[in-house]
C-alpha cells in the first residue's frame, strides 16, 4: 500500500476555518481537564458560603422578632435576610471564583506544551502559535462563562436568582484581567500558576498601600492589575446595583492589553527551550 | 533525500530545530524556499518525526490523528479517510482507541511518523525515524520513505544509523561539533574500485587457503577472516583464485561502508576548515 493512495483534490481548509473546527477539541480539553476541575473547587466553595448561609437563616420559628416587626411577616423577613446573607456571599464567591476560573483555565496553557514538547507536531503544521493559543484562549473564556451560567441557575434553585446580565460582565471582566496577564505569563515563562499568584498577590497588596500614593513611583502600579477596582464591582453585581463601567474598563482593559502582549510574545519568542 | 548524520551531540537536532524555527540562529539565517523556517511552516506545514514523539498521553490515537490532520489543513471531505488510511499504513489498527500513554515505544514512533505524514507536504524530516522500531517495522519505514520520494520532495532523515542513511539517502551530511565536516554523495557509487578497505571473508569450505591468497588476512572467527587494505580488483582476484582452487565463499562484502568509512574519517579526524563553519 502506497500513500496517499488518491491525490488530494479537494481544496485544503484555510487556516481560520481549520482554527474554527479546532475549537471543538479545545472545548474538549477545556471540558476534561479544567472545566471539570473548576466546577468541582466553585461548588466546594458554594457549598461551604451556602451551608453556612442556610445555617445563619435557620428555621421560620427562629427569625428575629425585630425583623418579622420591620418586613411584616416571617417569610418577608426571611426572604430580607436571605437576600442579604446571599449578597454578601455572592459578592465575596465571584472574586474567587473569577480567580481560580482563570487560574486553573490559564495553568500551563503554552507553558506545558513548551515543557513536554507538545508544540513539535502542533507547530509543525501550518498554524502559528499565537492564533492556535489565542483561540483556545478565547474558547476557554466562553466555556467559563457557561459555567457560570450553570452555577448561577444552580445556586439561584437552592438560594435566589442571582443569574444577570451584570453579573456576567463583572465575572467576565474579571476573568479577563485575570486570564490575560496568565496567558502572558504562560507564554513568557514556565512557572505560569505561581507568577499568576504571585502578582496578584503583590497587586492586592500594592494597591492596598500604596493606591492613594501621590509618589511618582505610584505610577507603576499600573503595571499590575487594578484589583482595588474589584470590590466595588463585584458588590455592585451581588446587590444588583449599577455597574461602575469604569472599573469593568479598566480590568477588561488590563486583561486585553496583557492578552494581546501574551500574543506578541507568541510571535516573537522560540518555541523551544535552548 | 539529504541525510544527516553526526555522533552524539554533534547538532543534529539543533540543526533540525532551526530548520523547523523552534530556536533561533545564534548567527547566520536558515531560508526554506527563501522564507524564514517560521514563515515557510505556517504557510506551507512540514512533516515532521521529531527523535522524542511528545504527544498528550491522554489522546486517543485516532483522536490524536484527526487533530493533528486538521492543523495540517486536510480538507474536511478527507478528513476521515486520510487518518483511516494513515492507521493501516502505520498498522495502527487494533491499538486506534487506545490512549497514547499506553502506547508501547515502537507503536509510539509509528504514531508520530503517520502524524508526519498525514498531509502531502513538499518537506518532511525525520528525526532519528527508526528509534525504538523492531526490525519488521524499520524495514517496513524504508518502504514507506522510498514510496515517499518524489522529485518536487526534499526528505531530511537525520540518523545515528550510518547503515540506514546508506540505504536511503542521496546525499549524507556528516555534522561534529556543531560543524558541517563533509557532505558525502551516497548515491555516487560506492568506494571507487582503487579505494582500500577492510574486508569480511567467511569461507564454508577451503579456510586453509585464505591466507596464501590474502597473505594480509586475519583470522577473526570460525572459518571468518578480515582481509585488510584490500581494493575491490584485489578482493574479485582473490576470490576467484580461492574458487578456483576448490573454496567455498560463505559471505563476502566491506566491513564498513563507504559511508561508515568517511563518517570515521570526518569525525575523528574533526575537519575544521573555514569552509565548512
Amino acid at each position: 500500500m502506497t500513500f496517499p493512495a488518491t491525490p488530494d483534490i479537494t481544496l485544503p481548509l484555510r487556516r481560520g476555518a481549520r482554527l474554527g473546527r479546532y475549537s471543538l477539541w479545545h472545548v474538549r480539553d477545556y471540558a476534561l481537564n479544567r472545566g471539570l476541575p473548576t466546577l468541582i473547587v466553585a461548588l466546594l466553595f458554594g457549598y461551604l458560603g451556602v451551608s453556612a448561609m442556610l445555617m445563619q437563616l435557620g428555621s421560620p420559628a427562629g427569625t428575629p422578632a425585630y425583623l418579622i416587626r420591620q418586613y411584616g411577616s416571617v417569610e418577608a423577613a426571611r426572604t430580607a435576610a436571605r437576600h442579604a446573607l446571599s449578597a454578601g456571599f455572592v459578592g465575596t464567591f465571584i472574586g474567587t471564583y473569577a480567580f481560580l476560573a482563570a487560574l486553573i483555565a490559564m495553568n500551563g496553557i503554552v507553558s506545558n506544551d513548551r515543557k513536554l514538547g507538545f508544540y513539535r507536531f502542533l507547530f509543525t503544521k501550518p498554524v502559528t502559535p499565537a492564533a492556535y493559543y489565542g483561540a483556545e484562549f478565547l474558547v476557554n473564556g466562553a466555556c467559563v462563562l457557561v459555567l457560570t451560567v450553570l452555577l448561577a441557575l444552580l445556586y439561584g434553585a437552592i438560594i435566589e436568582p442571582v443569574l444577570t446580565v451584570s453579573l456576567l460582565i463583572v465575572v467576565a471582566a474579571g476573568y479577563l484581567c485575570y486570564a490575560g496577564l496568565g496567558f502572558a505569563l504562560s507564554a513568557l515563562s514556565r512557572w505560569d500558576w505561581l507568577s499568576l499568584v504571585a502578582v496578584a498577590g503583590a497587586a492586592d497588596i500594592l494597591w492596598r498601600l500604596y493606591g492613594e500614593s501621590t509618589s511618582p513611583l505610584a505610577v507603576l502600579l499600573r503595571l499590575l492589575p487594578p484589583l482595588h477596582r474589584t470590590s466595588e464591582l463585584y458588590a455592585a453585581a451581588a446587590h444588583g446595583m449599577a455597574l461602575p463601567w469604569q472599573s469593568v474598563l479598566w480590568l477588561a482593559g488590563y486583561g486585553a492589553i496583557a492578552f494581546a502582549a501574551g500574543l506578541a510574545i507568541l510571535r516573537q519568542r522560540r518555541l523551544a527551550f535552548n | 533525500m539529504f541525510g544527516l548524520a553526526g555522533p552524539n551531540g554533534a547538532g543534529k537536532s539543533t540543526l533540525i530545530a532551526l530548520m523547523l524555527g523552534f530556536l533561533g540562529p545564534t548567527a547566520g539565517a536558515v531560508r526554506i524556499h527563501g522564507l524564514a523556517p517560521r514563515r515557510f511552516v505556517e504557510q506551507h506545514g512540514i512533516g515532521y518525526l521529531s527523535e522524542l514523539v511528545n504527544i498528550p498521553p491522554a489522546w486517543k490515537v485516532h483522536q490524536a490523528l484527526h487533530r493533528y490532520a486538521l492543523l495540517a489543513g486536510v480538507s474536511a471531505n478527507q478528513l476521515h479517510s486520510r487518518v483511516a488510511r494513515s492507521i493501516a499504513w502505520l498498522g495502527l489498527e487494533e491499538h486506534r482507541s487506545k490512549r497514547v500513554r499506553q502506547l508501547s515505544k515502537g507503536n509510539l514512533q509509528r504514531l508520530g511518523l503517520a502524524q508526519a505524514l498525514l498531509h502531502d507536504e513538499s518537506v518532511v524530516v525525520l528525526d532519528e525515524p527508526t528509534h525504538g522500531l523492531d526490525p519488521v517495522w524499520t524495514q517496513r519505514f524504508r518502504d514507506i520513505v522510498q514510496d515517499l520520494r518524489r522529485p518536487d520532495r526534499i526528505i531530511l532523515i537525520a540518523s545515528h544509523n550510518l547503515d540506514e542513511l546508506a540505504r536511503l539517502a542521496d546525499r549524507v551530511a556528516i555534522l561534529d561539533h556543531g560543524r558541517l565536516q563533509r557532505v558525502v554523495e551516497v548515491r555516487a557509487g560506492d568506494a571507487p574500485a582503487r579505494e582500500r578497505a577492510p574486508y569480511r571473508l567467511v569461507v564454508a569450505r577451503g579456510a586453509h587457503i585464505v591466507t596464501e591468497v590474502f597473505p594480509r588476512a586475519k583470522l577473526i572467527g570460525r572459518d571468518e577472516y578480515q582481509v585488510t587494505d584490500a581494493t575491490v580488483e584485489e578482493i574479485n582476484a582473490g576470490v576467484a583464485k580461492l574458487l578456483a582452487r576448490g573454496a567455498l565463499i560463505g559471505a563476502m562484502h566491506p566491513l564498513h561502508s563507504a559511508l561508515e568509512a568517511q563518517f570515521r574519517e570526518a569525525v575523528a579526524g574533526g575537519a575544521t576548515s573555514e569552509e565548512s563553519r
